[in-house]
């Protein structure tokens, strides 16, 4: 069992009519570790990510949380058949996703953004849920601000409430999509400390991002896409340190002086 | 000032009656109209076998005149349907339908304008269809048309007058009542009017505070 990977990537292909963004992704991610993808705009990385909680349904290939296959289930005869769209949003609770843009709903506080899901969809009593969306609130530093509406929020804080929103659900893995590219550089840095406590504590992460020191600092390990595949993985020490694709060298050329 | 006082003021409680019975028509018909405007708005957007219809009531309710929907409402539906059996009944039914159609076509335009991200933050926590609708699209397309919907409500009374042609006892038909006692129209009808002017104002006024309120608030709504 603890040789099981918290998230499987298998044979990931997804396709766009004519486009073909992801060419054949896989990879395993263990439980507690810190997986950080990186590359161009354009490669696939944030494809991938929706790939994996099903906000785009990959046309081949599989994406397993904790062996659970998130597009299927088999019957005893071994016979596959899709899964509806309730089964699905059962298993997304799992996985908490961070967005770009935050998409924290703006009728609704700070609290009211980060216990709508524990009450609405695990069912949870209010005073159950205020609890934990007070404790999710103060892990992500923000516990003064629980009344405030998202619009009365900078940049950083709205993107810390949306962490918090993803971590009272209590997900197996976090998924973060680029959670720091539309913010200034100060702000950036209040959200990647968040982060950087959420992988101290052992979180499961999957992070798309542009950060590349902190991808070298926090990551177990760093892929870098490349048109639609896994170009080059490893250790972060490795694919900064000593990168074995030409094209990986390349990229990581126009970040000298943020990582190596 | 002597007309004015005779013929407006002493008759102050004949012309309130009348403002009420407007009120009520208009609040019915405003009641009905959201209720109606979304249910056709909602079917034409995610019903696929029903669209069809749903976007011909749309469209017949927004290009018949409202006084000939009346007319249609009052003299046609109760032989074809039975209902509604009687004029009051039958006047806030055609103000509702008219509007209806105009407001489902703003709530269609509000619903578009959620960003997708909104949407797709409550699906990554587990939401269904049903739960995204009800507890981020709605609440946010309420907030966004909250003033074209009160824009709308000013309409209503504005239309509301004609009922006063199938003997509703609206404002309009106590006033007209009036002017045919003494046939002196001038201060009636000119107080008539401004009743009108200074309630659909307050409404309008209500509607643009709302809207600021709504903004300093949520930072959504239209400019």
């Amino acid at each position: 069992m603890d040789d099981m990977p918290a998230i499987r990537a298998s044979g990931i292909r997804k396709r766009f009519g004519e486009l073909e963004v992801l060419r054949g992704v896989s990879f395993d991610v263990r439980r507690g570790s810190v997986v950080s993808m990186i590359g161009a705009s354009g490669s696939g990385k944030s494809t991938l990510l929706r790939c994996i909680n099903r906000l785009e349904a990959p046309t081949e290939g599989e994406v397993y949380i904790d062996g659970v296959p998130m597009g299927f289930v088999e019957d005893r005869g071994g016979r596959r058949r899709a899964r509806s769209l309730a089964e699905i949003n059962r298993l997304r609770r799992d996985l908490g996703m961070v967005f770009q843009q935050f998409n924290l709903w703006p009728h609704m506080t700070a609290l009211g953004n980060v216990i709508e899901a524990p009450m609405r969809v695990r069912g949870l009593p209010r005073a159950e849920a205020v609890a934990l969306g007070e404790a999710a609130l103060e892990q992500v530093r923000l516990a003064e601000k629980r009344d405030a509406y998202p619009a009365h929020l900078s940049g950083g804080q709205q993107q810390r409430v949306a962490i918090a929103r993803a971590l009272a659900m209590q997900p197996k893995a976090m998924l973060f999509d680029e959670a720091t590219s539309s913010l200034d550089p100060e702000l950036t840095e209040e959200v990647l400390a968040v982060m950087r406590d959420l992988a101290q504590r052992g979180t499961t992460m999957i992070v798309v991002t542009h950060e590349m020191r902190f991808a070298r600092e926090v990551s177990d390990e760093v892929m870098f896409l490349h048109d639609g595949v896994i170009e080059e993985s490893g250790p972060p020490g490795q694919v900064f340190g000593a990168p074995r694709s030409e094209r990986c060298r390349q990229f990581l050329s126009k970040f000298i002086g943020q990582a190596r | 000032m002597g007309n004015w006082e005779r013929l407006v003021w002493n008759q102050r409680e004949v012309l309130l009656e009348g403002f009420l019975v407007t009120l009520h028509v208009c609040a019915l018909a405003f009641a009905a109209a959201i209720l109606g405007g979304l249910a056709l708005c909602l079917l034409r957007m995610h019903v696929r076998p029903l669209r069809p219809l749903a976007t011909l009531l749309i469209e017949f309710f927004r290009a018949t005149p409202i006084f000939v929907q009346l007319m249609w409402v009052n003299y046609v539906w109760p032989e074809l349907f039975g209902w509604p059996n009687s004029f009051f009944t039958a006047g806030w039914v055609a103000l509702a339908l008219q509007s209806s159609g105009y407001l489902a076509e703003t709530f269609r335009a509000g619903i578009e304008a959620v960003p997708r991200g909104q949407r797709e933050a409550g699906e990554a926590v587990g939401m269904g269809p049903a739960l995204v609708m009800a507890r981020i699209v709605l609440p946010q397309v309420a907030l966004t048309t909250a003033p074209a919907i009160v824009n709308q409500f000013t309409v209503i009374v504005k239309s509301s007058t004609l009922v006063s042609v199938i003997t509703v006892q609206d404002l309009m038909f106590q006033s007209q009542k009036l002017v045919n006692v003494w046939y002196e129209p001038i201060e009636i009808l000119t107080a008539t009017a401004a009743i009108y002017i200074a309630f659909v104002f307050a409404v309008s006024a209500c509607g643009k505070r709302l809207s600021d309120a709504l903004r300093r608030r949520f930072g959504i709504g239209s400019g």
